[in-house]
C-alpha cells in the first residue's frame, strides 16, 4: 500500500425524512483494496454516489490525489480517473464488446466509426488484463460474470486510478469469482485505489487490506482485515455477534401432510420436467448454480410464466393455476428476486404496497379503509424492523434490504399457506438477514409451508429441512439435510447429463 | 420560501397544483390588465362553456393516461356521441332524455372496444386509440350520413337539457355547469385516489408486472381505466352540444390535445402511476380561459395553440424534474 490517494472527511447528506450520511470519512490508498461495509440502509451506495457525483453532498470535503473534488456528475468523474462497476451492469446488449467499451469516445476514421481500431484496442485492454474476451462479441451473448469483465475493462480504459465494485460477486459463479479476484489483484499491483463493497464474509477476508464499517448512515471504524475477525466486524455492523450454525435436522414431523405436489412440470428451456413435494411446516431449499432453472420452476408454478406441461396439486387435491391470481387464490405467495422490477410499486407507500395482494380486505363500502391499512402495514413494520420514518413514506426512498421488507410484508398480511422466497436476503446485510432467517422458522413453526430458492450456501445449509438441487432446468438432487454437505449439493448442482 | 413550501396549503394540494393555481389568476390578472372590460360576467362564461366539455375529457382520459396509456380517440368519441344522439332526437323524435343517455352510452361502447384491445389484446394504446379515433369519426358520419346535426335551442321543448349547461335564474345567469363539473371532479378524484379501482390503476401505471404479480386482475383494472374515459366522453358530448349547438361529423381531434395537455399542466404524469383529477381541473381552466382571453384580445386561434404548447413543455419539464429530485 502506497500513499493516500483519496479521503473523503466529514461528509453529510440527507434526503427528505432521512439523514443518510452522518460525518463520514472513508481513506482508500494506492495499492490499496479497502472494503466497505455495513447493513442495508447504512449508507454505503449513498457515500459512493456522493463520490462519484450522482449525489451533491450537504458539508464535507473530498480530497483527491493531493487536490479538493467536488464532482458534478459520473462523467466529470470518470474524467478524472474515478470509476464504479455498478451492481446492476449498464451495458448496451445489441452492441458489441468493443463498441460498449469504447462507447461515448468512439475511434473515428474520417467521420465514420472505425470498429477495426476499436476491436484492436479492446483486444490489447484484455490481454493486459488477463482476460479471454472476444472483443466482437455481442454483449447481450455472454454470461453476466463476463459482462462485469467487460465493465471493469472499459473502466481501465478511462485511466482509472479508484475504482469501485459494488457488490461485484453476487451474481458470479465460483469461477468467475476466481477469475476476478486475480483481476484485482492484478490492479492492487498497479497501485490501483480499489474500494470493495460486499456482504460476504469469506470474500472480504480474501480480497482486502482495509475495512470501514458503516452504521445507519454514520462512520463507525477502520479495521485492517488481517489483524482483525469476522466477530468484529459483524459487532461494529450491528453491535451484537451472530452465529452462523448449520441446521443438523428437520424440523418437520414424519407424519406431516403433504401441502404442495408438483408432477412434471416442463416450461420452455429452463424447467424440464421437474417434481418435487412440499410438506407443512417444511422448509424447502432450492439450491444450484446461477441459471439452473430454479426461479423459471417457481414462475411457472406461480402461474407468472407460461407452462407446457405439469400438474399441481395442493393438499391433494388437483387445482389449475394458469395465471398469478388463480396462485394467490389457493394462497400461494412469491417472492420475486428481482424486487424492483417485480416486487414494488415505486409511485406508492409502504401502507399501499403492503396490502396489494389482498386489497378487498381493507375496504370499508366502495372506499379503502385506509386507517386499517395503515394499522396493519404499521404492525408488520414493526414486526419485521423495517426501517422506514413511516407507513406514509414511499417505497422508493428505502434502501434496498428495507424494501425487501415490505414486499415480504405484502405476502404475510395476505397469508399464504405456500411461501415461494425467492433469494430473499440478496442485496440485505448481516442483521436484516438474520431477522429474515428468525422470520422464516417461525412461519415454518406456525404451520405455513415454505419453498426457499437460494444461491448462498450457507444459507441453505441452515435454512433448508430438505434440499432440492437444479441443474440447468432439471431436479439433480434431493437430500436431507442430516445428510446435506456442500460437496453433495455442488456435485448434484454441476451434473449436466 | 420554505416556509412556504411547508405551509398547510401546499401539503395538502402539492406544490405543482398550487403554481398552477398561480398561474391561472395570474393570466386572469393579465388578461385584466391588458384589456380592461375583459372579465366581464358574459366572458367568464364563454370561457366556462369551453371547460365543461373539455373538463370531463381531460377527467376521462387522466384515468387512461395513469395506467401508462393514451388516448387520442376521446374528441371524434366525444363528436360521435353527439352526433348518434342528436340524430335520434331531431331526425327520429326520441325523447331528450333518452337522447342524453344514447351518447354516454355510445362514449362507453368505445371505451369497452378501446380497453378490451389494449387490456386483452395487449395492442399499444398509442396505435389503437387512433385507429379507435378514426373508427368514431367514421361511424359518427356514417350514422347521420355525412349531416352535421344541431340540438335543439334552450327555448325549444326538448331544449331543457340547456339548463344542464346555464340556469336564467331572476335576469342572472347561473352557471350550472360548474357546479355539475365540480360534483364531478370530487367524485372522479375519490375515485382515483380512494377506491380500489383508483389504486389498481395507478399501480398499474407504475409497475404493472408487479401488480401482476400479486395475484390482481390486471387486465380488469386497466380496460376499466378506458371504459371511464369513453363514458366521460359521451357526457363531455352533452355539455359540448349544450353550449355550442352543432356537430360535424369528421371533427374534434383539436380536442384532444387540449384535455390532455390540461392533464399533464395538472400533474399528471404521462408515464403513468401519477394522475390528479384536481390538476386536470385547474389545467382545463388554464386552456379555457387562455383560448377566450386571446380570442376576447383579438387574436387568432393558433396564439391560443402556441402558449398552450409552451405551458406544457413547462409543466412536463418541472413533473420530470420533480420525480428527480424524488428519486
Amino acid at each position: 500500500m502506497g500513499e493516500v490517494i483519496l479521503t473523503m472527511k466529514g461528509i453529510d447528506k440527507s434526503f427528505p425524512g432521512v439523514h443518510a450520511l452522518d460525518h463520514v470519512d472513508l481513506e482508500v490508498k494506492k495499492g490499496e483494496v479497502h472494503a466497505l461495509m455495513g447493513e442495508n440502509g447504512a449508507g454505503k451506495s449513498t457515500l459512493m454516489k456522493v463520490l462519484t457525483g450522482i449525489y451533491k453532498k450537504d458539508a464535507g470535503t473530498i480530497t483527491y490525489e493531493g487536490a479538493d473534488v467536488e464532482f458534478n456528475n459520473p462523467r466529470d468523474a470518470q474524467a478524472a480517473g474515478v470509476v464504479i462497476v455498478h451492481q446492476e451492469l449498464n451495458m448496451l446488449g445489441h452492441l458489441s464488446v468493443a463498441q460498449n467499451i469504447f462507447i461515448g469516445r468512439e475511434i473515428k476514421k474520417g467521420g465514420l466509426i472505425d470498429d477495426g481500431a476499436m476491436n484492436a484496442e479492446a483486444a490489447k485492454l484484455f490481454e493486459k488484463l488477463n482476460i479471454n474476451i472476444n472483443p466482437r462479441e455481442k454483449m447481450s451473448r455472454l454470461t453476466v460474470g463476463k459482462q462485469q469483465m467487460c465493465e471493469i475493462a472499459k473502466a481501465i480504459s478511462h485511466e482509472a486510478k479508484v475504482i469501485v465494485f459494488d457488490e461485484p460477486t453476487a451474481a458470479l459463479t465460483e469461477t468467475e469469482i476466481e477469475e476476478l479476484f486475480k483481476i484485482i489483484r492484478d490492479l492492487r499491483s498497479k497501485e490501483l485505489g480499489i474500494i470493495y463493497i460486499s456482504h460476504r464474509m469469506d470474500e472480504i477476508n480474501v480480497i482486502t487490506d482495509r475495512v470501514t464499517v458503516m452504521r445507519d448512515g454514520g462512520y463507525v471504524g477502520t479495521l485492517i482485515t488481517k489483524d482483525s475477525i469476522k466477530d468484529d466486524i459483524i459487532n461494529m455492523m450491528v453491535g451484537r455477534v451472530i452465529y452462523e450454525d448449520p441446521k443438523t435436522q428437520s424440523m418437520v414431523p414424519a407424519d406431516a401432510p403433504v401441502v404442495l405436489k408438483v408432477e412434471n412440470l416442463s416450461a420452455g428451456k429452463m424447467v424440464k420436467d421437474v417434481s418435487f413435494e412440499l410438506k407443512k411446516g417444511e422448509i424447502l431449499g432450492f439450491s444450484g448454480l446461477m441459471g439452473a432453472g430454479r426461479t423459471e420452476t417457481a414462475r411457472a408454478l406461480f402461474g407468472a410464466d407460461k407452462k407446457e406441461s405439469g400438474d399441481i396439486y395442493i393438499n391433494g387435491a388437483k387445482v389449475e393455476i394458469h395465471n398469478p391470481m388463480d396462485a394467490v387464490q389457493h394462497g400461494i405467495g412469491y417472492l420475486s428476486e428481482d424486487r424492483k422490477r417485480f416486487g414494488i410499486i415505486t409511485e406508492k407507500t409502504v401502507a399501499e404496497n403492503s396490502t396489494l395482494a389482498c386489497l378487498e380486505e381493507y375496504m370499508s363500502g366502495v372506499f379503502i379503509n385506509r386507517a386499517k391499512e395503515n394499522k396493519v402495514a404499521a404492525e408488520y413494520v414493526e414486526q419485521l424492523k423495517t426501517k422506514t420514518p413511516g407507513v406514509d413514506q414511499l417505497v422508493v426512498n428505502l434502501s434496498g434490504g428495507n424494501q425487501q421488507k415490505v414486499v415480504i410484508a405484502k405476502w404475510l398480511i395476505k397469508d399464504c399457506e405456500i411461501l415461494i422466497f425467492d433469494e430473499p436476503t440478496r442485496g440485505i446485510d448481516v442483521g436484516a438477514k438474520s431477522e429474515i432467517y428468525h422470520l422464516m422458522s417461525e412461519l415454518a413453526a406456525e404451520g405455513k409451508s415454505i419453498i426457499m430458492i437460494s444461491s448462498e450456501m450457507t444459507e441453505i445449509l441452515r435454512m433448508s429441512d430438505r434440499v432440492i438441487v437444479m441443474c440447468e432446468g432439471r431436479k439433480t438432487g434431493e437430500i436431507e439435510i442430516a445428510e446435506a454437505t456442500q460437496e453433495k449439493i455442488m456435485h448434484a448442482a454441476t451434473m449436466r447429463n | 420560501m420554505k416556509r412556504f413550501k411547508n405551509s398547510v396549503l401546499v401539503k395538502k394540494m402539492g406544490l405543482n397544483r398550487v403554481v398552477l393555481l398561480g398561474v391561472l389568476i395570474l393570466m386572469y390578472i393579465i388578461f385584466t390588465v391588458l384589456s380592461p372590460d375583459f372579465m366581464n360576467y358574459s366572458r367568464i362564461l364563454s370561457a366556462l362553456n369551453y371547460a365543461y366539455f373539455l373538463g370531463f375529457l381531460a377527467f376521462g382520459v387522466t384515468f387512461v393516461i395513469g395506467t401508462g396509456g393514451i388516448d387520442f380517440s376521446i374528441g371524434p368519441v366525444m363528436f360521435a356521441a353527439s352526433l348518434i344522439g342528436g340524430q335520434l332526437l331531431t331526425k327520429n323524435g326520441l325523447p331528450t332524455i333518452l337522447c342524453l343517455l344514447v351518447s354516454i352510452c355510445v362514449g362507453m361502447l368505445f371505451g369497452v372496444l378501446n380497453g378490451f384491445l389494449v387490456a386483452y389484446c395487449s395492442l399499444p394504446s398509442f396505435i389503437t386509440s387512433m385507429a379507435i379515433m378514426q373508427l368514431a369519426k367514421g361511424v359518427g358520419s356514417v350514422f347521420t350520413k355525412t349531416q352535421s346535426i344541431s340540438w335543439p335551442q334552450g327555448a325549444e321543448a326538448n331544449g331543457w337539457y340547456r339548463n344542464l349547461i346555464k340556469v336564467n335564474i331572476g335576469g342572472m345567469q347561473v352557471p350550472t355547469g360548474l357546479i355539475i363539473l365540480l360534483i364531478a371532479a370530487v367524485i372522479l378524484s375519490a375515485v382515483l385516489t380512494r377506491t380500489k379501482a383508483g389504486r389498481y390503476i395507478l399501480c398499474i401505471g407504475s409497475n404493472r408486472e408487479a401488480v401482476r404479480l400479486s395475484g390482481v386482475n390486471v387486465k380488469k383494472w386497466e380496460m376499466l381505466a378506458y371504459i371511464i374515459c369513453g363514458t366521460c366522453a359521451g357526457i363531455a358530448a352533452i355539455f359540448y352540444v349544450g353550449a355550442y349547438t352543432t356537430v360535424q361529423p369528421g371533427l374534434g381531434d383539436t380536442f384532444n390535445n387540449e384535455a390532455i395537455a390540461g392533464c399533464v399542466m395538472g400533474g399528471t404524469s404521462m408515464a403513468g402511476g401519477l394522475a390528479s383529477i384536481g390538476g386536470s381541473f385547474i389545467g382545463v381552466m388554464i386552456v379555457s380561459l387562455l383560448q377566450e382571453g386571446i380570442l376576447a384580445m383579438g387574436f387568432q386561434k393558433d396564439y391560443q395553440y402556441l402558449i398552450t404548447g409552451i405551458i406544457v413543455i413547462c409543466a412536463v419539464y418541472a413533473d420530470i424534474r420533480s420525480r428527480r429530485r424524488r428519486n
